[in-house]
């Protein structure tokens, strides 16, 4: 096309590993099938992908693989809608398409040295899984404490995970349910019931939250009450997106688009923003 | 490229009939309903040519369709999925287009080269000739003087016309422009200072009879100053009727899209089409959350995209001023009625088409 790149082309990759994370999450491990994509691609934790599922469209899904483990990457997919759907009933050798990575990311070299504090609700913890194990790979932060919150036991998903970051130095997994069943020792109650028992050092501490916007809310608000300061709370935002690339506009909020501006924003900037849903 | 030539109108009709071998020529026709749209000239001869009056529709869906094919997809077996670009497309010459529409393409031009150039946009673009018609006397709805994108243009055009009564005075704005004098010199004679005299003399007429009296600049200046009281919104919103018609009408709404459409269980396409930002399932994520509460707020971010955010953004608001919306919008909540009400905060209906 007249040497015009085609930015709305999906690269075919292929699904090499399925991971059932609960009933509802799965994550797909691709590789890209262009052997020089698969190569050479590489992103940034907190950016995104449009996934493209054949007679489904596409749909923007976060990265929650890190950079730091090349060869392949992986998105961890919650069934919501048609695309979602169709793609949970996809097994490994399958093929789906992609374009990216899109999004700005979490700011990574200025968060180097800081304590990190990760909040996530359900699914919410993708993108941040992707930040955690960047960190914890690089060795480049100072303490990580991640608060998860899920509605109950059966859900929680990324145990693999989980299991590995309870077990790591320095790094403080806990875990609440929004509804306990039988056999489940933890406590119960949202993630900001975990908050109170928390005592960062403010000048050396940031916090990245992913969840629910209702969930988002109640955090960011507990989090000012603690002290942080606006600019060390990071959160990623989830919206409906058609081009990826700041177009289309679907993914509008305020002056922003959450695909170009976005979709990572510290509170200081949705302060500047006017009625999102995320502040009260 | 200052040269100015004049173009008798008796020779307009061979210059097209010219410039039809070559390009696709794209011009107002007024169709047998009494309709005057921009249209694929087949033949010269038997179309009808309409230069006096305002296009119903913008260059927009010659640029960026209403729905257009992006790609097709295939998957052949379980294990493929492959994706094929479709391109096509011959060199469009547009004749006969007002300021405000020209306007509007520049404004796509920066849209869709956001981030990298949107193929299919430029792969039209790219080979389109613009020629220009001043408007000599405003339409019913137009402000165009006050979005300063009309009614005549210094920039943007390959070629400018200003009616003369019998005879063009063209200006060449772009290279293009100029070679296709250079090409077909027989039509064209140089012009004279009088020529010249008489066009600025219709520029200052063109400009003192506009009807409508917008105040962009003072609602642009209010939209910065910090939000507007809620009401005005949801009292808007409330009379939106979810037609996405101010959106398609729009020469510079170009909010859309993308789905697949499936041709054959193993196959199919994927389609980009408008949208509208007004609509309700616009930002309804799969799940069925909706971050904006449509109801109170379905025409607030249309009006401020076009007169606060690309004002931050470009310098210039992106509404032109060719006043469609008023005419389309059957609530009542066009453009100047939101202008106004950011000015004055008073619920006047804006003057709409009276003929």
């Amino acid at each position: 096309m007249k040497n015009i790149e085609n930015i709305y082309l999906p690269q075919p990759a292929r699904i090499i590993r399925v991971i059932a994370e609960n009933s509802q999450i799965k994550t797909f491990e691709l590789a890209f099938i262009d052997p020089d994509i698969h190569k050479t691609f590489t992103y940034n934790p907190g950016q995104f992908m449009m996934v493209s599922v054949p007679h489904c469209g596409e749909a923007p899904i976060s990265i929650s693989s890190t950079p730091t483990r090349p060869g392949s990457i992986q998105l961890s997919v919650r069934k919501a809608g048609l695309l979602t759907n169709a793609m949970h009933s996809l097994t490994t050798g399958a093929q789906i398409g992609l374009r990216g990575p899109y999004g700005k990311p979490f700011p990574l070299e200025t968060l180097k040295g800081r304590d990190l504090l990760f909040i996530a609700g359900g699914i919410g913890l993708a993108p941040l899984r992707s930040v955690i194990n960047y960190c914890l790979d690089s060795g480049d932060y100072g303490r990580i404490t991640i608060l998860y919150g899920s509605r109950a036991p059966s859900d929680i998903a990324f145990s693999q995970d989980i299991a590995i970051w309870q077990k790591t130095a320095d790094t403080e997994c806990l875990l609440t349910v929004d509804k306990a069943e039988p056999g489940w020792q933890g406590p119960v109650g949202v993630v900001t019931t975990l908050m109170p028992k928390l005592t960062p050092d403010l000048n050396r501490s940031s916090a990245l939250i992913c969840g629910p916007s209702l969930m988002i809310r109640f955090v960011l608000s507990e989090l000012t009450r603690m002290g942080f300061a606006d600019g060390d709370i990071l959160t990623t935002l989830e919206r409906h997106m058609k081009c990826g690339i700041g177009i289309c506009r679907h993914c509008h909020m305020d002056k922003t688009l959450v695909c170009a501006d976005g979709p990572v924003f510290s509170l200081a900037q949705l302060k500047t923003l006017q009625g999102t849903e995320l502040l009260s | 490229m200052n040269d100015r030539y004049i173009l008798k109108k008796d020779h307009l009709p061979g210059l097209l009939r010219r410039l039809q071998k070559e390009y696709r020529l794209v011009a107002p026709i007024k169709n047998s309903h009494g309709d005057t749209l921009f249209q694929v000239v087949e033949a010269i001869d038997s179309a009808r040519l309409d230069l006096d009056s305002q296009p119903q529709a913008s260059l927009k869906p010659f640029l960026f369709p209403q729905q257009e094919t992006l790609f097709t997809y295939a998957q052949p077996d379980a294990t493929s999925y492959n994706f094929t670009a479709t391109s096509s497309d011959s060199p469009t010459l547009f004749f006969g287009i007002r300021s405000c529409d020209l306007s509007a393409v520049l404004y796509m031009d920066v849209i869709f080269s956001r981030k990298g150039r949107d193929p299919y946009y430029y792969q039209k673009r790219h080979d389109a000739v613009l020629i220009n018609l001043c408007c000599n006397a405003p339409f019913a709805n137009c402000f165009c003087n006050a979005t300063k994108t009309g009614p005549f243009l210094e920039y943007g055009f390959d070629l400018q016309l200003t009616d003369l009564a019998d005879r063009y005075l063209v200006e060449i704005g772009r290279a293009r422009g100029g070679e296709i004098i250079n090409r077909f010199r027989h039509f064209f004679d140089l012009a004279e200072d009088k020529d010249c005299k008489a066009q600025y003399q219709a520029f200052l007429e063109a400009r003192s009879q506009f009807k409508q009296q917008v105040h962009v600049d003072q609602a642009i200046k209010r939209l910065k100053t910090g939000p507007l009281a809620d009401e005005i919104w949801s009292d808007l919103s409330r009379r939106c009727q979810d037609c996405g018609g101010c959106a398609y009408i729009c020469p510079t709404c170009t909010c859309f899209t993308i789905t697949d459409q499936q041709l054959t269980p193993t196959s199919g396409e994927r389609l980009r089409s408008w949208d509208a930002c007004t609509f309700g399932g616009f930002t309804r994520m799969a799940g069925g959350h909706n971050p904006v509460d449509t109801r109170r707020h379905a025409v607030k971010t249309r009006f401020l995209h076009k007169l606060l955010y690309d004002v931050n953004e470009h310098g210039r608001p992106s509404c032109v001023g060719c006043g469609r919306c008023v005419g389309i919008c059957f609530g009542g909540v066009d453009i100047i009625r939101f202008i106004n009400k950011a000015c004055t905060g008073a619920d006047r209906i804006s003057r709409r088409k009276t003929d």
